[in-house]
């Protein structure tokens, strides 16, 4: 069967935190980081309207996804020193684990790991050039379960974790990470289950940095205009040094799906800046 | 110059609930497990993201270090990686 369903999705921890004294904890966290980020802290009213949203934007790609009925969901999201530290970070990551657990305050996620599909795209990659790192054992972090929570809370098929390195420098280019998703769509397209895959992160923020609260919502827009013409291919051409300046690193997690969905336009894209650091964005193809 | 050593006590500050529960009785015992500059341990000892970032650590390991902090060590952030 061929690749049944793609989607993109942001994982910002404050998708899940609830409005109200969840948020206030994160943001003061944050704020301690960068003060000047603190200006245009969302009321109560706006956090909830932002929950709201996301939940209504991550509804249109859950219908999308269950109506594409697929036996497998491929993740591709970043690490942020969970899993991996400076003795080694990989460039691509395959999970080979049977099963894959984590947690977020009160929500606990177990999954079954499709390791068969993880160790073919290894050795697909090997044949082809491409040389994945790949381990049994890994713990699921908000990069993951955040649009987990969302998107399949009940672990009725499995997943399959996959990590880019967006995360530390150096980084991989735009366009290893777009080759990387036409290697994952011919494995899928082999494949005789139904893939969905779903890519996380993003969109511009600056996590970490001085330059938190900052969005560069004009970018964000670019690239979603890009994905619903079927222009995505166009951002291989990308350098890691334009992204960064735009605090769109992860995107590089996106440019896999990119890779995977070729020159098909998106069927659905919504975006909402979340005034406290990210700019939170959701997109799904058909197939 | 690599900051490998104290990126790794930021890093077990962030996984490690036994390093955490120690550091908050014993920092100073902590910190004399690391292989670390004196430069290095002051900025730990005054508990600033920002000090700790100048010194090349990531940036969303420096955070951890307000974990210590007794206005942060029961924020939210922690319950999730």
């Amino acid at each position: 069967m061929p690749l049944v369903s793609a989607l993109a999705a942001s994982h910002a921890p404050n998708i899940l935190l609830e409005p109200g004294a969840e948020w206030e904890d994160f943001m003061n966290l944050h704020y301690s980081m960068a003060p000047q980020g603190s200006a245009t802290r969302p009321t109560l009213d706006q956090q909830k309207k932002l929950r709201q949203d996301a939940e209504e934007s991550f509804g249109a790609l859950r219908a999308a996804m269950e109506q594409a009925r697929p036996d497998v969901l491929i993740v591709v999201a970043n690490d942020q020193f969970v899993n991996f530290f400076w003795n080694n970070i990989p460039t691509f990551f395959v999970t080979t684990a049977d099963e894959v657990k984590g947690q977020f305050t009160r929500h606990r996620f177990h999954y079954r790991n499709h390791k068969e599909l993880g160790r073919t795209i290894v050795r697909r990659g090997m044949e082809r050039g491409i040389d994945f790192s790949f381990g049994e054992h890994i713990e699921l972090q908000h990069t993951q379960v955040v649009p987990l929570y969302f998107l399949l809370r009940e672990p009725k098929i499995p997943i399959l974790p996959i990590y880019v390195n967006t995360w530390v420098d150096p980084a991989p280019s735009p366009r290893r990470c777009y080759q990387v998703g036409e290697l994952i769509r011919e494995v899928a397209d082999d494949s005789n289950e139904r893939v969905a895959i779903l890519a996380t992160g993003g969109l511009s923020h600056f996590p970490g940095s001085p330059r938190i609260g900052e969005i560069d919502t004009e970018f964000d827009h670019k690239l979603l205009a890009l994905m619903r013409e079927g222009k995505g291919r166009s951002l291989v051409d990308y350098s890691v040094q334009e992204l960064l300046q735009a605090g769109d690193t992860e995107f590089l997690n996106w440019m896999v799906v990119i890779g995977v969905v070729g020159d098909a336009k998106a069927a659905y894209t919504s975006y909402m800046p979340d005034f406290v650091a990210t700019g939170w964005g959701f997109v799904s193809w058909k197939f | 110059m690599s900051c490998y050593h104290l990126s790794r006590l930021l890093f077990d500050l962030k996984m490690n609930e036994s390093c955490v529960k120690r550091a908050l009785t014993d920092f100073e015992a902590v910190m004399s497990e690391y292989d670390l500059t004196d430069e290095e341990k002051a900025a730990l000892r005054a508990g600033d993201p920002r000090k700790l970032r100048q010194l090349g650590v990531h940036g969303m390991l420096c955070l951890y270090i307000k974990r210590l902090h007794p206005e942060f060590r029961d924020n939210i952030y922690w319950q999730q990686k």
